[in-house]
């Protein structure tokens, strides 16, 4: 986490800083820097690929695990033949990385359609349980976080932080499975399986943003009081500012820049994260898609999922990068800190 | 305490969180004990008395569909939680520090290319990995530390690379070197120990994420199975019978809960008495 951070106005004060730098546009750092990040999202996918290769082939032949151990050694070689197998490991992985890049992981034998195609099609079901869960999860760690630090140490600061340290050990599906219990079993409020209506969102949602909201409202909050501790928030106090104000407006922005990006590593750790509260629901998205796939040995469908999550971690990581750039007008106009 | 206060800077000589996870801890371990010693075998089935509820004659915490005793299941799930946890931090923990300490200390290509290899690790989600590194590996204790593991030691390489590298001007490393100590030497007696504290912050972090893994992936049945005692397991068989009988998801679930709350607090308490830095972000 970094320390508090210094508002733009700042550079005016600094007596290093020639009054010519602080006049040349920020844009070529920007561009180093989205550059950089760029490069290192396409390394980040082509390590995805090559581990999702890797593991296909850990035990040797990958026909012997389609083939369970149940076939005799002749259709397993028939197999391995038909499937490319037998070619020397560098050639299929060439092959396999140029297929990978058009988007062609093979046919999935439990579909019948292309691999990449069935996950697609299961993808926006599992997209809608991250998007709503995060954005429930962002909305009230906002406001937990700001009250709490508005009033530090008032009774619900003090009910809250030992209340949201606990719900931060507590595993999303134990939460469902209780959800489940109560809500589905006992009081039949809601339906316990799959997405037919709205009211399907409720239960998994509410199970994936509870552990959520206590690390996102944590945050938030010790970044904020990072702030308000600061130098800067002093000298802001001694200019006549009321603490709300330096709360709301000073200490709310500089929190947002490590704040954006966790919430995107979350939202990114979540598109394969979400696969056990799904089985529990039964919800069509690709984490039931993935776990059935194992089941069958479905390899195709397996290589696709781990590539397709890779892939949207990283769109989500490459956003909230750029994000912050906007938030935080430091970056370009020096060198990037951080490394 | 009102904020915009001065900083004032005094020593801690005690922190409640330790203390309250401390003892979370030590009382989970003395329950698994006293209930593994009082229950029977937790693989012993009894076929005449499924789904008892809590309070059923001996049996505690009731029984599942086979009539495996909850309360011997949830003790030894506890048991199995621990040394779960332990090996993946003393596996992670080791192979992280040697590659960080490296990677700061001696730094230029090696540097690089570690550094880089642990963006990519992180980069990549754990669970679908896990996931599908069971359908092609056997389950068994031994594949799923490695497994948690190799997700697991990247934190400890960044944190330990970044100490190194603050560590390695300070004056006692330089006269070390200077007095002629050979350079593994002085990573073993002058950089290691300063970096102690901020490891046990991670393992302690760490040692709650690896359960959740643990649980999660023996849930989904790509975990641990019988004849390994698992929480998640037993949670997973507990799903099947929900609608009949609550205890058999609740209860392991619950230990779960406080097993990783525990190592948690721990983390925070090590933290506030004794850290200077800042740990990185373990998830």
């Amino acid at each position: 986490m970094s320390g508090a951070l210094a508002p733009p106005s700042d550079d005016a004060l600094d007596p290093d800083a020639p009054a010519a730098a602080a006049a040349t546009s920020r844009w070529p750092g920007v561009a180093r820097y989205v550059v950089a990040r760029v490069g290192q999202g396409i390394l980040v996918l082509f390590g995805a690929l090559t581990a999702s290769f890797i593991l296909v082939h850990l035990t040797g032949n990958p026909a012997t695990v389609l083939a369970g151990g149940q076939l005799p050694l002749a259709q397993v070689q028939a197999l391995s033949r038909q499937l490319g197998y037998d070619r020397p490991l560098a050639v299929q992985y060439v092959t396999y990385l140029g297929n990978a890049v058009h988007g062609n992981f093979g046919t999935s034998f439990r579909y019948g359609t292309s691999a990449l195609s069935a996950v697609l099609s299961a993808l926006p079901n599992t997209l809608t349980l991250i998007a709503v869960s995060i954005v429930a999860a962002v909305v009230i760690s906002v406001v937990v976080a700001t009250a709490s630090v508005l009033r530090q140490g008032g009774w619900s600061d003090r009910m809250w932080r030992p209340l949201l340290s606990a719900l931060q050990g507590v595993p999303d599906f134990w939460i469902a499975l209780v959800l489940v219990l109560v809500l589905s079993v006992r009081l039949h409020w809601l339906p316990s399986l799959g997405y037919t209506t709205f009211s399907s969102l409720i239960m998994p949602c509410t199970a994936l943003t509870l552990p959520m909201l206590a690390s996102f409202s944590r945050l938030l909050r010790a970044s904020m009081l990072d702030f308000t501790d600061s130098d800067v928030a002093l000298a802001l106090r001694a200019r006549g500012l009321t603490r709300r104000e330096i709360v709301l407006h000073h200490a709310m922005r500089n929190a947002m820049v490590v704040f954006v990006s966790y919430v995107a590593l979350q939202a990114g750790w979540l598109v394969g994260g979400t696969v056990i509260v799904e089985t529990i629901f039964a919800w069509p998205g690709i984490g039931t898609m993935l776990i059935g796939a194992v089941q069958a040995r479905d390899l195709a469908i397996v290589q696709a999922t781990v590539v397709l999550v890779a892939v949207a971690f990283t769109l989500l990581n490459l956003a909230a990068d750029l994000a912050v750039i906007w938030l935080d007008p430091r970056i370009g106009r020096e060198r990037v800190s951080g490394r | 305490m009102s904020a915009l206060n001065m900083r004032i800077v005094r020593p801690r000589l005690r922190s409640g969180s330790l203390t309250a996870g401390l003892i979370l801890l030590g009382g989970m371990l003395v329950f698994s004990v006293v209930a593994t010693l009082a229950s029977p075998a937790p693989t012993a089935q009894d076929l005449n008395n499924t789904l008892a509820g809590p309070g059923a004659a001996g049996h505690l915490l009731g029984t599942d569909a086979l009539g495996r005793d909850v309360l011997a299941w949830v003790a030894g799930g506890i048991r199995t939680s621990f040394e779960i946890a332990l090996l993946v931090v003393a596996l992670s923990a080791t192979f992280g520090t040697v590659v960080g300490v490296a990677a700061g200390y001696l730094g230029g290509w090696l540097d690089a290319v570690l550094m880089r290899l642990a963006d990519i690790q992180l980069s990549i989600p754990p669970l679908p990995l896990f996931i599908a590194a069971s359908a092609i590996l056997a389950n068994n204790m031994l594949t799923l530390v490695i497994l948690i593991s190799i997700v697991g030691w990247v934190p400890y390489a960044r944190l330990c690379r970044a100490q190194t590298l603050v560590l390695r001007e300070r004056g006692y490393v330089a006269a070390a070197r200077l007095a002629g100590r050979r350079r593994a030497t002085i990573a073993v007696t002058h950089l290691l120990p300063g970096l102690t504290t901020e490891i046990a912050v991670l393992g302690s972090l760490q040692a709650g994420i690896a359960l959740l893994w643990e649980a999660g992936l023996s849930f989904l049945g790509l975990g641990l199975q019988p004849p390994y005692i698992s929480l998640g397991f037993l949670m997973s068989q507990g799903k099947e019978v929900l609608a009949q009988a609550w205890w058999v998801a609740t209860f392991p679930g619950i230990c779960l809960a406080l097993l990783v709350v525990g190592f948690n607090l721990t983390g925070d308490g090590i933290r506030d008495l004794f850290a200077t830095g800042t740990s990185g972000g373990i998830r």
